[in-house]
């Protein structure tokens, strides 16, 4: 039910930009084409999980809250208000290390490659938003009493505003804040990043 | 445009906040019941029976089944009497004392269809029938036995009155194997214990099981351990970053690092059957085996037990689960299958192959009463699984011809058969 929810807000977001998008000069006659280009984001920042103390309070952990995050997008501008694009990248949602009561320690990490198909938005000129859903490949990585590597496909979902400085034509360098989810194990992070733009191709 | 769209986010955001739903057993604290007496052996057998609500059957239906269950822990045994209602899956786990020459019975009563539960009371007066009880007179005279009672709502103290009328005998003519489903019930149903934990196991007969069906994988390291789900997932486990299959993990990981929904360990299968065996009254075990491995170690285990239980003098039978070609074709690698008590899920002709002591085909393939008479024609018995609806476990009690129902609910099986005349 909880993820049906967020699938909802998710499609209230896009028909939120694509209202906007429907807005001031949009008509239904053919004009003339405008530029393509696709463009390329480059983040890298850190990521903060809101951990779940009360659920992990039985192994007495030690949380480490922040961790970074990288992720990579390339979306296609159109000469549109919507642009669409797909996001991957690499996070960490939990990390922790515990001590069982023959001091045998542990360490914990919950790590997820994103895939999304993410839809953007100009709201002024430098303002950007997004939103986008898809997979994320989940990892825990165990290492007590032996080490355990498991895997597991959740689908999820991403909101995120950016702010880009142009730094010449073609590039520019900007910061974004991110949110990460993975509904079906509900791990989310809240991500601040550091971006590098590049409109690698144009037409 | 704008000011629509910010009052849908706004609306949204608000509605897609988690609902927890939760019903938790209530405090059932009474100084009269705790100042009160044990209860004389004698008193109980005469309890049981079919009740007609005289006041209350507004919220829990006509009529109420009440039947003893005992949970043994060394020497000391703890008996409860549940009251299985029709309506809306409802009932009550009470335990009883002696007070002067009347009885208390104190505990709660729950919902199975919502989160509805809260404190029961009941006192049954010395000329209400206590004193023929407390002196081992035996009962069966329609409106014999009377239980003058109160319910609360939540953690409320009771003060809605309830009043139920002996009406006639529990039936049990021809037997049937009520099968709580996932050790007891699911975890999804809020029950006080998680499913598939040693706590679930210990509640099934409270809830009207008289068997129960446990889901059996085994870990990395071959442990067989509980868990009905291919993987962890934080519908059975509290959250702490493990993911995927359980046979990812070894039995130590799974000990230390997981916590079922409820707070418990997941339990080995050996701590499951050594529960069985020798804290409750359970006749009946079904291993429903969901691992894919050769199954040899599964049936020594199951063999210890069924042992220790013949030791004790318990009626106790455990059968291997056979629920797809690939544990069927393992299950006749054993040389000796022919002896081993199993359940096969598949063909009647797999049921022979495997020389199945049951055969459980789901219930969606219908009553298949012609399929069932040849069964025990054969001389085995048929299961149906898994029958939660409470009009089809009406239909499969009184129109088929099964030997034993497999439920989540199973006190709505318990209800219709013991109500049956």
């Amino acid at each position: 039910m909880q993820n049906s929810k967020k699938i909802l807000l998710l499609a209230a977001c896009i028909w939120s930009y694509c209202a906007y998008a429907q807005q001031g000069g949009f008509t239904s006659q053919p004009v003339k084409r405008g530029d393509y280009s696709f463009v390329v984001y480059v983040s890298g920042g850190l990521g903060h999980y809101p951990a779940y103390s009360k659920d992990l309070a039985y192994l007495d952990p030690k949380i480490q809250n922040v961790n970074p995050v990288s992720t990579i997008r390339i979306m296609w501008h159109p000469d549109h208000l919507v642009k669409v694009g797909l996001e991957t990248g690499y996070l960490t949602f939990l990390n922790y290390t515990l001590t069982d009561s023959a001091g045998q320690r542990g360490k914990v990490l919950l790590n997820a490659t994103p895939l999304l198909v993410e839809w953007t938005m100009a709201l002024t000129k430098r303002f950007n938003v997004f939103a986008g859903s898809g997979v994320y490949f989940l990892t825990t990585n165990l290492d007590y009493k032996g080490k355990t590597r498991s895997k597991k496909i959740s689908v999820g979902w991403m909101a995120a505003a950016s702010y880009i400085q142009p730094v010449t034509k073609n590039m520019g360098i900007g910061a974004e804040l991110k949110w990460l989810d993975a509904a079906e194990s509900r791990d989310g992070t809240i991500c601040l990043q550091l971006q590098w733009v590049w409109r690698f191709l144009k037409w | 445009m704008k000011i629509s769209i910010t009052i849908l986010f706004v609306c949204l955001i608000i509605f897609s906040c988690k609902r927890n739903f939760e019903a938790p057993v209530p405090d059932t604290h009474w100084n009269l019941f705790e100042s009160a007496e044990k209860l004389p052996s004698m008193a109980r057998p005469g309890v049981e029976g079919i009740y007609n609500f005289k006041v209350g059957s507004d919220v829990f239906g006509a009529a109420a089944a009440a039947k003893w269950s005992y949970s043994a822990n060394g020497n000391d045994t703890i008996y409860h009497l549940s009251l299985f209602c029709e309506k809306e899956v409802s009932y009550f786990i009470l335990e009883g004392k002696k007070s002067g020459d009347s009885i208390l019975l104190n505990g709660y009563w729950r919902k199975m269809v919502n989160t509805e539960t809260g404190i029961a009371r009941f006192t049954i007066a010395a000329v209400n029938g206590a004193r023929n009880l407390l002196n081992g007179i035996p009962m069966g005279a329609a409106d014999s036995l009377v239980l003058d009672g109160k319910y609360g709502n939540g953690p409320a103290m009771p003060d809605q009155p309830l009043r139920l009328k002996y009406n006639r005998p529990l039936y049990k003519a021809k037997p049937l194997q009520i099968v709580a489903h996932r050790g007891g019930g699911s975890t999804a149903d809020l029950l006080p214990a998680s499913e598939n934990s040693v706590a679930m196991i210990n509640l099934a007969t409270r809830f009207g099981a008289t068997g129960i069906e446990i889901d059996v994988r085994s870990t990395s390291d071959k442990v067989f351990v509980l868990f009905h789900d291919a993987t962890l997932n934080e519908r059975l486990i509290r959250k702490n970053g493990l993911l995927g299959p359980i046979e990812n993990y070894s039995y130590d990981q799974l000990y230390t690092l997981v916590r079922l929904k409820q707070g418990e360990r997941i339990p080995t299968l050996k701590e499951a059957l050594h529960t069985v065996v020798y804290n409750t009254a359970l006749e009946y075990v079904w291993l429903d085996t969901k691992f894919t491995g050769p199954i040899d170690e599964l049936v020594k285990i199951q063999r210890q037990y069924m042992q220790e239980a013949a030791a004790i003098g318990r009626k106790l039978e455990i059968t291997i689960g056979i629920p797809d070609q690939q544990v069927l074709k393992n299950f006749l690698a054993l040389p000796d299958h022919n002896n081993i008590p199993s359940v096969c899920e598949l063909t009647p002709d797999d049921v022979v192959a495997a020389n199945s002591r049951i055969w459980a085909p789901r219930w969606t393939l219908g009553l298949q009463n012609e399929q069932v008479q040849q069964v025990h024609a054969q001389g085995r018995r048929a299961f149906v699984w898994t029958l939660d609806v409470p009009e089809n476990v009406f239909e499969y009690m009184n129109q088929g011809d099964f030997d034993g129902i497999l439920s989540n609910y199973p006190s709505i099986v318990a209800y219709y058969y013991y109500a049956k005349q």
